[in-house]
């Protein structure tokens, strides 16, 4: 029997057909690296990068795609944006709902003394708390990081009031948008985003070590990494101009080629579609997890926008067992733990045990939900 | 003489999105590697007649292209020809 993946969160799968067709054609084809050389296997290469690059734009609304560097993952897009932007003496204003690749490199910042933080309190739900973010800013507060939904519980940071909340005292915003592109709309224009940070191999359908962070124009970021770019290649200074400034060495062209024929699918799916579909499989399964007797949900509730997450436990029952007993008896893949989020998990109250995390994708069936509520209920008649 | 024209650009982004805009335009040109007697950022050049030269840079200009420099070179065989930089109206 195949497996039956409720871990989309962690990664998507499976991906379109096309995804997996176009990473090989990049390297049986467009192989040169990009940049570099001349020959017609590098602009090959070229092409396919300028290509993903508009694509990343028009799903994001980016008036200027050479504002957008690939990075390798969303926590490489956060380093840079974090590690390039602060500077001595800076504060952060960050929510408890972040995940470790916000709270990490911001602890090591804080540790060497370089900058100071102030986290958002977070309601049981995993709301930050709005009047508190309100009267967190100082004046040396340059910087507000986003986590746009939640990965333990899908919740929805209210995205346009933040920003404006971070504009009104002059600071910039980071969105950590790991859990939300690809199926949540973001407008970078519209809403007015300073940094984006997101990663190809979730919503976006593309293979891992893929992802890409936007600066708006203005804002200048000291790259974290230093090297070859193909350009300007007669100095011993990197290149200032984006988005070389922030891409040293080759990049990831076999993944990124991928990366944008899931991008693709995507449009051509329609993002209000599969935002629709997500949220229809959400509520199903949160209604038909809440029936269980001993079952305990986390996030939104079963009508609220989120991200299509469902977090659970069940009582006096450790999370890593039932994984197991997921997979093992029914062939049920998903995630049970602290899911690098150890904030989000105090403020739910889930800390140190942590959750059973369910996170269905575009390409998951109402029948596949049913069959995990089923097997859900034949477990919690195991342990009760 | 015979001369070869080209321009060079900041960026590969900047390259690759004027071979995107000539796209389907009626003139003739080539992406290549920018020739070592030119100095330039970006590793590809665009390669086009002299009398061409006009005309694609009025449409790289009204798409907003980023254009590092015009050049135009000798065409002698695979040594280094002489190398003449132009300064095109905007």
């Amino acid at each position: 029997m195949n497996n039956l993946y409720f871990d989309n969160a962690a990664t998507s799968w499976p991906k379109p057909e096309s995804v997996y067709s176009s990473a090989e054609n990049q390297m049986r084809n467009a192989f040169g690296n990009p940049g570099r050389s001349g020959h017609t296997r590098t602009l090959e290469a070229d092409r396919l990068l300028y290509k993903t690059r508009e694509a990343v734009a028009g799903l994001f609304n980016i008036n200027d795609p050479a504002r957008i560097a690939f990075s390798l993952n969303a926590t490489d897009a956060l380093n840079t944006a974090l590690k390039g932007y602060l500077e001595e003496g800076y504060h952060v204003i960050h929510t408890a709902m972040d995940h470790n690749s916000v709270l990490r490199p911001l602890g090591r910042l804080c540790k060497e003394g370089k900058i100071t933080t102030t986290t958002i309190p977070c309601s049981t739900k995993g709301y930050p708390d709005l009047d508190f973010l309100d009267n967190a800013f100082k004046p040396e507060t340059r910087l507000l990081v986003i986590n746009h939904a939640s990965n333990v519980t899908g919740t929805l940071a209210p995205l346009k009031d933040m920003i404006i909340t971070a504009h009104k005292h002059n600071a910039f915003v980071l969105i950590d948008a790991a859990q939300t592109a690809g199926s949540m709309a973001i407008d970078v224009e519209d809403f007015d985003i300073d940094m984006l940070a997101f990663t190809g191999h979730k919503g976006l359908l593309g293979p891992t070590g893929t992802g890409g962070l936007y600066v708006k124009p203005g804002i200048n970021l000291k790259p974290l990494r230093e090297g070859g770019t193909g350009s300007q290649s007669e100095l011993d200074s990197h290149p200032e101009s984006m988005p070389e400034r922030l891409e040293a060495g080759t990049l990831n062209s076999t993944g990124l080629a991928g990366m944008l024929k899931g991008i693709e699918y995507i449009l051509d799916r329609g993002l209000g579609n599969i935002k629709e579909h997500e949220s229809n499989l959400r509520k199903y399964l949160y209604n038909s997890l809440a029936e269980l007797p001993g079952i305990n949900l986390y996030g939104p509730a079963a009508g609220d926008e989120s991200s299509c997450i469902v977090s659970a436990t069940i009582s006096n029952t450790d999370s890593g067992e039932i994984g197991y007993i997921l997979e093992s008896s029914y062939n049920v893949l998903c995630r049970t733990g602290l899911h690098c989020a150890p904030l989000a998990h105090k403020a739910l109250g889930t800390f140190p045990e942590g959750t059973i995390r369910f996170s269905p994708g575009i390409f998951t069936s109402k029948e596949d939900v049913d069959y995990l509520v089923k097997s859900m209920k034949e477990i919690l008649k195991l342990v009760q | 003489m015979a001369y070869t024209c080209y321009i060079t650009f900041p960026t590969t982004f900047f390259a690759i999105r004027a071979e995107s805009v000539l796209k389907n335009k009626p003139c003739s040109y080539k992406m290549v590697p920018v020739p070592r007697s030119i100095s330039s950022s970006c590793g590809t050049a665009l390669r086009c007649e002299c009398n061409e030269l006009g005309a694609i840079n009025i449409i790289l200009q009204n798409n907003k292209i980023e254009i590092e420099g015009f050049y135009r070179l000798e065409e002698i065989g695979l040594k280094t020809p002489s190398v003449e930089e132009l300064f095109l109206d905007e």
